[in-house]
């Protein structure tokens, strides 16, 4: 149930990823959960990483207050990105 | 010679004429510190006089009493008192009133204070509530700004405090060499400025101070307000004297508790009686006498103040050349530059207190601005440090004036808004405190925008929002940073985007209010020269603006350093 729900999440990150960074030429399929985001893989930057908090915050009311190491931390794949998500959540 | 390993050997002095009922308390505070005291009876009457004598009887740890009977004033007193600790062989003398104002449960901050740094003087500076009369507050203030005229410096917050801990090494010299001819109530003020003068660092803590209401006070209104005004006729001549070696000697700035700037420590007194001193000065003197006031002052800031008049001076000296290729500034230039700073600091004061008549400030170029109005959604404005864009509020209507809401650093923000609502309520806007722009921050302004509100943020500097996010633009034909905050921002927003200037003209200050982008996209191709090209588009207008007026321009720092991190 638990995993089920996490997958579903991390469905809809890459999406939300896709969408709100305007990726061009990649499909929300086309990530792997266990894929870099940032500077390698998908190479995001700093500047990514701040459009894409404002949405999880839009979107799943997750606070962040600024871009920390820590947050930069969860921010490395979808599925650390889902399990933040959902951790927080639960609070 | 023992060395000056951290030898740290700490005795108490307390002069007293006439003082004694609070007198146990405070011995019992000092011993329970395990401090030898030292009381001097400066000539004090009876019943005082048997009172302070009963004390030889008392444990003083190893400290004593002294009478002369005639009085010496405190001055007298407390040298007498140094006398007996450099004797006693004493590193450092704390020093206390005996009429109980002093808040004895500072006394192990000041110590601590003094352990930490053993070559300066510590000081307490008093806090004081609304209850100080106004003609003393108001000696305070000329006390003040005569002591940072003496030396050349604001490092002494406040020298009239007697609740400090003094180097004894440092004394003795100073008293050997040179002495300190103020024995009565100019002497507090008088060796800490001389100390001061000869490279004895000044460590201050702010102390509450209690006015006992039975207190008796031995301060003669006019002869010691007489004495104080030669007092500071000598030290000025002294430290004119002795200019080499003083400005040789300068004592650095010991590292604070926290961080403050000037104006945040007038604010925190909490009653702003710095700010009402200026207000009564304008009253009196008007624009036109308070720069007349302030002209020697700002010289003598502008001679000493090397990191500033050398900023100006690399500023004017682009300014000109990009207006006259043949033309460089002179010497005057750049004090008549700080003279300009020092009349916004005036005209940003007028503003607040609510004495600016409202045409003052004249329309330039507001055709925008009528669109910004009608427009429900909010916008982001960005402002500058090019002439006064705080005063343009003024032209504003209330309802319009509520939609602002400023960014501002968070350690600025506070003490900014409690003055300003000290002198008109109506005047203060909100203030957003940013350090770093993160999500949470962003998605509650983007809330307020779609509300109506007015960002404004500064697009000539780089610590709010933006910390190490610059580009290289070209400004004045060299390459300068600046920062993409405000267009980052901007496009997180997705509002539109307006410039704001306001400049002085003669005795007027005119508006210029215009669009600078109806939205800012930032694609995430070619995203790093979008940004570049925003903030040089923003430079190009700076600099328009800039040159119609150089003298306007009040960042007073390296303006074109690789990355400048201004405060």
């Amino acid at each position: 149930m638990n995993n089920l729900q996490l997958n579903d999440l991390e469905r809809d990150l890459k999406e939300l990823v896709v969408r709100t960074l305007k990726l061009e030429g990649i499909e929300p399929g086309d990530i792997d959960s266990n894929e870099p985001l940032f500077n390698t893989g998908l190479g995001l930057d700093s500047i990514d990483a701040l459009e894409l908090g404002v949405a999880i915050r839009k979107t799943y009311g997750t606070k962040i207050e600024t871009i920390t190491d820590e947050v930069k931390a969860h921010f490395a794949t979808i599925h650390s990105l889902a399990k933040f998500i959902q951790a927080q959540r639960k609070d | 010679m023992t060395g000056r390993t951290a030898l740290f050997r700490p005795c108490a002095i307390i002069p007293s004429r006439n003082h004694w009922r609070a007198l146990p308390s405070i011995v019992e505070a000092l011993r329970a510190l395990d401090l030898a005291v030292f009381i001097i009876d400066d000539g004090s009457d009876e019943p005082a006089a048997s009172a302070l004598a009963a004390f030889s009887q008392a444990d003083l740890g190893g400290g004593a009493v002294h009478r002369f009977t005639v009085n010496q004033g405190k001055g007298g007193a407390v040298i007498q008192a140094f006398h007996m600790a450099l004797a006693g062989g004493y590193t450092h003398a704390l020093q206390v009133d005996a009429d109980g104002q002093h808040d004895l449960a500072a006394l192990p901050k000041l110590l601590d204070r003094a352990r930490r740094h053993p070559d300066a003087l510590v000081t307490g500076v008093p806090v004081y509530d609304r209850s100080v009369p106004l003609g003393r507050a108001i000696g305070r203030w000329v006390t003040h700004i005569w002591v940072w005229i003496e030396t050349l410096s604001f490092q002494i917050r406040d020298s009239m405090c007697g609740f400090r801990v003094y180097p004894l090494a440092a004394v003795a010299a100073l008293l050997a060499e040179e002495g300190v001819p103020g024995r009565r109530m100019d002497f507090d003020t008088e060796i800490m400025v001389r100390l001061f003068l000869r490279g004895t660092p000044i460590s201050d803590l702010s102390v509450s101070v209690i006015y006992p209401p039975d207190n008796t006070s031995n301060f003669d209104l006019w002869r010691d307000n007489l004495r104080i005004t030669w007092m500071h006729t000598r030290l000025v001549f002294h430290m004119l004297a002795n200019l080499p070696r003083v400005l040789r000697h300068r004592p650095d700035r010991l590292p604070a508790d926290g961080a403050q700037t000037h104006w945040a420590w007038l604010a925190e007194r909490g009653t702003g009686w710095g700010l009402r001193f200026c207000f009564a000065c304008y009253r009196l003197l008007g624009r036109t006498g308070c720069r007349a006031v302030l002209a020697p002052i700002v010289l003598y800031f502008y001679l000493t103040g090397r990191e500033q008049r050398q900023a100006s001076r690399q500023f004017l000296i682009r300014a000109f050349r990009a207006k006259n290729p043949q033309e460089r500034p002179g010497f005057l230039d750049g004090y008549r530059h700080f003279m300009s700073f020092a009349g916004r600091a005036l005209d940003t004061f007028i503003g607040w207190t609510g004495q600016m008549a409202p045409e003052t400030i004249q329309p330039g170029k507001v055709d925008d601005l009528q669109d910004a109005v009608a427009d429900p959604y909010g916008a982001l404005i960005i402002i500058s440090h090019l002439g006064n864009a705080d005063l343009s509020r003024a032209l504003l209507d209330d309802a319009t004036r509520d939609r602002l809401a400023i960014l501002v650093h968070t350690h600025h923000a506070a003490n900014y808004n409690k003055v300003l609502q000290e002198f008109r309520a109506a005047a203060a806007v909100n203030t957003i405190q940013v350090t770093e722009l993160g999500p949470e921050i962003a998605v509650s302004l983007k809330e307020r925008v779609d509300r109506g509100t007015w960002v404004v943020i500064a697009g000539d500097r780089t610590p709010v929002i933006s910390r190490n996010r610059v580009v290289t633009t070209s400004f004045l034909g060299e390459p300068a940073p600046l920062s993409i905050g405000p267009y980052l921002l901007a496009a997180l927003l997705d509002c539109p985007v307006y410039t704001l200037f306001c400049l002085r003209e003669g005795d007027r200050y005119r508006l210029y209010f215009e669009k600078f982008a109806d939205r800012i996209d930032l694609p995430r191709r070619n995203r790093e020269e979008v940004l570049q090209a925003h903030a040089q588009r923003f430079a190009m207008r700076l600099e328009e603006y800039a040159l119609r007026d150089p003298y306007q321009w009040y960042n007073f720092f390296d303006f074109w350093a690789p990355s400048h991190d201004a405060d």
